[in-house]
């Protein structure tokens, strides 16, 4: 690899962030004196009907400057992200805003709040998947809403098929192979049904934004939420009807998303509120409205069977998988087939049928969390390969290295995988934990057990990225991009590969980065995509700058354009009577009165812009197959050992291996943050973390004590951690580098779940594997021994 | 609420406040003092972004009453940097890659100071002790004990002023 690629250069922004200098989006409120701030009344109930709802003793209040309601008029409240739409008549889960205030000072907000008077008629609720199958379901969708299906699913039980769950909301299907014949032909055939908890993604900033109204009618955001461009701005311009020229976004730090900030749901309810009031607005959530006004993630319900020949080779999954996606009326995103993308990317699976749904449920609605379905869609999988590997004796390890796609190969989709190092992942993990080896049993109650798993997770070709760099006429260069830094070090990955092509150390590059009057569009860092989309894009600029570049300094020295090598701020000329010139010293000064401006003058940079697209998509025929659904796969293995203590059900991860196909990676220190990141944020979820309701449908545990976050404690140490790249270099990546962020979270669950069945003899069919879970295991597989 | 009159020292400089009593330390510090280097993220003391040091302990400012702070000494992230020279734990926590969001870094950083000071031999077993009222995110907690070990181990000194 080349110059600074590869490198682990230290991140850009760290000294910003060790020093308490670095603004986020929260810090804003102490830059606006005369700041009005939003509050918001939200419904106890997961489904009510608004009997009376009266706001006049809380306008009253001195210093309310507005009180917002579902029957504002001039709104189409379909058009509102899901998770900011005001309920008018019916509340459609526990959390959803009934009212929302806006007043001079916090204080005068939180009175006006207690003043608005509401009678609610407790409706019947749906809380989760099984309750929404129900044919005999409460609608959970407003009649006022029609529910678009996306796919064609014939599934008893489906909407389409008139046998329904009024619940259903869309549907995906795909058949590759024939699958019928394949389970005939299958030697074993393992099965079960999987399910995982919902969960909040909790970055440690609440979500806010602040939006100032400027004189001459436009607006200007400070906010942390993700995609300046592609979701804030277009979001604004979109539902609220303003110009492009009107609204202006600015990205501060940003206190992590995982994805969960790709959704605008504070945004564009927060302009609107400025645009009513003529103010300058705050919009800050608190850690309980993170829970129960904001979005989830999507838990996955998944149905399997996997059928293999006995030498352990897999020929067959029949899968069927439902996304519950809370009250996301007026569904256009959910169809379970980015879920169950997941089952594609990995092993061969010649024969596969996909049929999958998404269920509407009285209860958040659902949006992006890192992985986007992934690990749920991937976890019935990986457990029933383990338990096929365990059912014909073989190691789990081995089991996959039999079944995994090979690079050249096509997956089930029909598409060419050209980019996959997961047997190096697979194989670096298991022997860091020595999975095929069973753990010396030495912590008395506490049951060692050791797994592994792998997942794969697909890119999704959208997107528009652009770069803008400049060389300034003193040599320094300032880089303008508008991707996200959610944390994971994309401005610094962004900076290096500025910095590489000119020929300059990181610390000459100066980035300027989220603000859409200045910085060039970019959607939004989703799908793992920043390396790849805006990391192309930059390369690209950075090329557009050299060319303009060689020109200018060819042109001098009457030279053609290939003559010239740029390195940094000296240029190499062949074939002149000069060898080496020192780039800034062509940039002419300038005064006042110097005419005949034209070529290099100092002040003006060259500038060069680059543009990225990935190819998009070929629509899948009717068997839902395609030679190019997705655009390339980030892969990750995970191996664990665990201890469950049979007498409590509790479970520690004792040591934990994980593993990323990163591609070639820009920057592996930042590569390494990621995976120990992720994995200490599945260990979270697979052990702890879930909403639990209230008899009102209500999320009970909607703050840090209840809703336990893993702290260092439920990580092993630090020698018992080990981060390993193993990169497979994507062709059409930056330097041969692909997105990993979100790969990382797939394989642990499942390698959790097989480390408790080697620990306890207990299979899990779903997270989180609770304390409280796993002993009733325990104990019901002690019950069947004892009958026998 | 009726104000009262409120001693503090932040960062070494003595103020004399009138504040309403129910306010937290984290109001005054991020709201009246512009402090913003402390951060909020829970409000019940769960998660760790608030924490300062009161009389060199470590605490979470955001269930800290201004009247329970009366007469103490805070150091907030911005009391640890010297003229043109940081911390050695901001220092190495920059060098072992230890921040990603960075939301948790100031009341990391100030809590292994905590536990560097009470104990400046701290084993592995007593910083996870320490921290484990700090919640990180994104880093998932290795880097962040690497970089306290390595100041403990004296890499930090001389580079970084006195700790």
């Amino acid at each position: 690899m080349e110059g600074l690629i590869g490198k682990g250069e230290i991140r850009i922004d760290a000294y910003d962030k060790v020093t308490g200098k670095g603004l986020y989006a929260s810090d804003f409120v102490n830059q606006f004196p005369n700041l009005a701030h939003m509050k918001a009344l939200r419904s106890p109930y997961a489904h009510a009907n608004i009997k009376k709802l009266d706001i006049s003793k809380a306008e009253a209040l001195e210093g309310v400057l507005y009180i917002m309601t579902g029957y504002e008029a001039g709104l189409d409240w379909d058009q509102f992200p899901k998770a900011s739409i005001i309920a008018k008549n019916e509340t459609l889960w526990a959390g959803q805003m009934v009212a929302l205030v806006c007043a001079e000072t916090k204080e005068i907000a939180e009175k006006a709040v207690e003043l608005i008077e509401v009678e609610y008629e407790k409706l019947p609720a749906v809380l989760d998947y099984y309750a929404a199958i129900d044919p005999n379901a409460a609608s959970v969708i407003d009649p006022e809403y029609e529910t678009r299906p996306m796919g064609f699913s014939d599934r008893p039980g489906d909407r389409a098929s008139n046998r329904v769950s009024p619940n259903v909301v869309g549907a995906f299907k795909m058949h590759s192979g024939d699958v019928p014949a394949a389970l005939e032909k299958a030697e074993v055939t393992v099965e079960g049904e999987f399910w995982t908890g919902k969960k909040t993604a909790s970055p440690l900033e609440c979500a806010n934004a602040i939006c100032r109204y400027d004189s001459d009618g436009g607006i200007t955001m400070w906010s942390n939420g993700a995609g300046v461009h592609g979701v804030i701005k277009q979001g604004i311009c979109r539902i609220l009807g303003l110009q492009e020229s009107m609204v202006r976004i600015i990205q501060p730090y940003m206190g992590g998303s995982f994805g969960s900030r790709l959704n605008p749901y504070v945004e564009v309810i927060t302009a609107l509120m400025c645009l009513r009031t003529k103010k300058t607005v705050s919009f800050q959530f608190n850690r309980e409205e993170m829970f129960i006004g904001a979005p989830s993630n999507w838990p996955c319900i998944t149905k399997l069977k996997l059928g293999a020949m006995k030498d352990g080779t897999i020929i067959v999954n029949d899968y069927y998988l439902a996304e519950e996606i809370g009250a996301c009326v007026n569904n256009t995103f959910f169809s379970g087939r980015l879920s169950s993308s997941g089952a594609v990317p990995v092993y061969r699976f010649p024969n596969l049928r996909m049929d999958t749904c998404a269920v509407a449920t009285n209860t958040v609605p659902a949006a992006e969390y890192r992985g986007l379905g992934c690990p749920e869609g991937e976890f019935g999988i990986e457990c029933l390969v383990n338990q096929l590997a365990d059912e014909l004796g073989m190691s789990p390890v081995e089991i996959r290295m039999k079944n995994i796609i090979d690079k050249g190969e096509r997956n089930a989709f029909g598409e060419l995988i050209t980019s996959i190092g997961l047997k190096k992942c697979l194989q670096s993990v298991a022997d860091a934990i020595g999975v095929d080896e069973a753990p010396i049993q030495d912590m008395g109650v506490w049951k060692k057990g050791r797994g592994c798993g792998v997942g794969g997770k697909q890119n999704t070709p959208l997107g528009r990225s652009e770069a803008e760099v400049w060389y300034n006429s003193d040599g320094s260069l300032q880089l303008f991009i508008s991707c996200d830094e959610n944390g994971m070090g994309a401005t610094t990955a962004m900076a290096q590969i500025a910095a590489n092509e000119l020929g300059v150390p990181i610390s000459e590059v100066k980035v300027t980065k989220g603000d859409t009057a200045i910085t060039p569009y970019d959607n939004y860092s989703a799908s793992s995509r920043t390396t790849y989309n805006t990391g192309n894009a930059v390369k690209i600029a950075c090329a557009d700058l050299i060319s303009k570049l060689k020109e200018e300094i060819a042109r001098v020295y009457g030279l053609h354009p290939t003559k010239v090598e740029i390195k940094g701020k000296k240029a190499f000329l062949a074939g002149s009577y000069v060898q080496e010139i020192n780039i800034p010293s062509l940039f002419m000064p300038t005064s006042m009165f110097t005419q005949g401006n034209w070529g290099l003058q100092k002040g003006t940079p060259v500038k060069g812009h680059g543009l990225f697209c990935p190819a998009p998509i070929h629509q899948w025929d009717e068997n839902g197959l395609s030679d190019r659904v997705w655009n390339w796969f980030q892969y990750s293995a995970a191996a664990v050992e665990v201890a469950v203590n049979e007498e409590t059900g509790q479970v520690k991860v004792l040591k934990i291996a994980s593993s990323a196909d990163t591609g070639n990676p820009i920057n592996p220190k930042l590569v390494e943050s990621q995976i120990e990141g992720g994995i200490h944020m599945s260990i979270g979820f697979t052990i702890n973390e879930e909403h639990v309701f209230d008899e009102n449908g209500k999320i009970a545990n909607s703050n840090f004590s209840d809703y336990r976050l893993p702290t260092i404690l439920d990580m092993p140490t630090n020698e018992n951690v080990h981060a390993f790249i193993n990169p497979d270099p994507l062709p059409d990546g930056p330097y041969g580098a692909k997105g990993m962020a979100e790969s990382i979270t797939i394989p642990v669950g499942p390698a959790i779940a097989h480390g408790i069945y080697k620990a306890v003899g207990v299979r899990v069919t779903g997270y989180p594997m609770t304390a409280e879970r796993i002993l009733a295991l325990i104990n019901e597989k002690k019950a069947k021994e004892a009958a026998k | 609420m009726e104000r009262m009159e409120i001693e503090l020292t932040v960062n070494g400089r003595k103020h004399t406040l009138y504040v309403s009593p129910d306010r937290t330390l984290l109001e005054i510090l991020r709201e009246e003092m512009n402090l913003i280097g402390t951060k909020k993220g829970c409000d019940d003391s769960n998660c760790g972004v608030c924490t300062v040091l009161m009389d060199g302990m470590a605490v979470k400012s955001c269930t800290i009453l201004i009247p329970q702070a009366n007469g103490h000494s805070i150091t907030t992230i911005e009391g640890l940097e010297r003229e043109n020279s940081l911390h050695p734990l901001q220092q190495s926590f920059i060098d072992n890659f230890a921040v990603q969001c960075g939301f948790c870094t100031p009341g990391m950083i100030l809590t292994a100071k905590a536990i560097l000071d009470e104990n400046p031999n701290a084993t592995e077993d007593d910083i996870r002790e320490g921290l484990h009222g700090n919640v990180c995110r994104c880093i998932g907690y290795k880097k962040i004990v690497a970089s306290i070990e390595a100041v403990r181990d004296g890499e930090y000194k001389e580079s970084c002023g006195e700790v």
